[in-house]
């Protein structure tokens, strides 16, 4: 998960996998993804127990609004 | 089962040490402050981490590596606030969570391209973007998330 000056860059990469061509996103799309409801809630005390769990289904939800909800990005088991 | 409001708790310190100081505070350190015997602060780190696994312990011990979005290991993820470099964030996408842990501060993110060694700069304040060089910077997931995909440093 890093940051690239651009896709070009990205591809020059040595350790770039040719298979995860579906692997980019905007800085904008980024920021939104990693800065759903329950990220505002880190430095809450009940963070962990009541906020922390619910972040997947945020996760799924942003990633199906931008047309990511793919096994790649839900992490969830490829079509055979 | 660990107690939730103790994990609640550790989990906190442990945040904290790191927004703090930039490194995250031992168990044993950790056992004193919520009042409890050494082993049982353990426990309870390792109960935390079961709960939080995007962060992880350092292979064969148990020193917290990393306790997202900072890292306690240093990334090539500089992050900068109010003009002091002590953070690291755990990876790029990481890095554009920091901005929740300094509310009302510009948190500028720095690390070099991977391809180029020339920088790539993002700076946010309460999760907008305020800037980003150069423009067409990207970030990208190599093997797709999923405990089956890749090593988690390496996604």
């Amino acid at each position: 998960m890093n940051l690239f000056r651009s896709e070009e860059h990205t591809r020059r990469w040595p350790l770039f996998n040719p298979r995860a061509e579906e692997g980019f996103i905007s800085l904008a799309e980024l920021a939104a993804f990693f800065g759903t409801e329950t990220r505002h809630h880190m430095l809450d005390a009940d963070y962990l127990s009541a906020w922390f769990p619910k972040r997947a289904a945020e996760r799924r939800a942003f990633l199906e609004r931008i047309g990511k909800a793919t096994p790649f990005w839900l992490g969830t088991p490829s079509p055979p | 089962m660990a107690d939730p409001q103790l994990m609640d708790r550790m989990f906190q310190l442990v945040m904290r040490s790191l927004i703090e100081t930039g490194r995250a505070r031992h168990y044993a350190e950790l056992a004193r402050t919520l009042g409890c015997s050494v082993e049982e602060g353990r426990q309870l780190l390792l109960a935390v981490m079961q709960a939080y696994p995007i962060g992880w312990l350092h292979p064969d011990t148990e020193y917290i590596a990393s306790f997202p979005p900072l890292n306690n290991l240093p990334t090539q993820y500089r992050v900068t606030v109010r003009g002091e470099q002590k953070w690291f964030a755990q990876c790029g996408f990481e890095a554009t969570s920091v901005t929740w842990l300094f509310p009302g501060a510009t948190v500028r993110v720095e690390a070099p391209c991977l391809d180029c060694g020339e920088p790539v700069v993002v700076e946010m304040r309460d999760g907008r973007l305020l800037g980003v060089e150069p423009r067409g910077t990207v970030g990208h997931l190599n093997y797709g998330f999923g405990a089956s995909r890749g090593r988690p440093p390496y996604l």
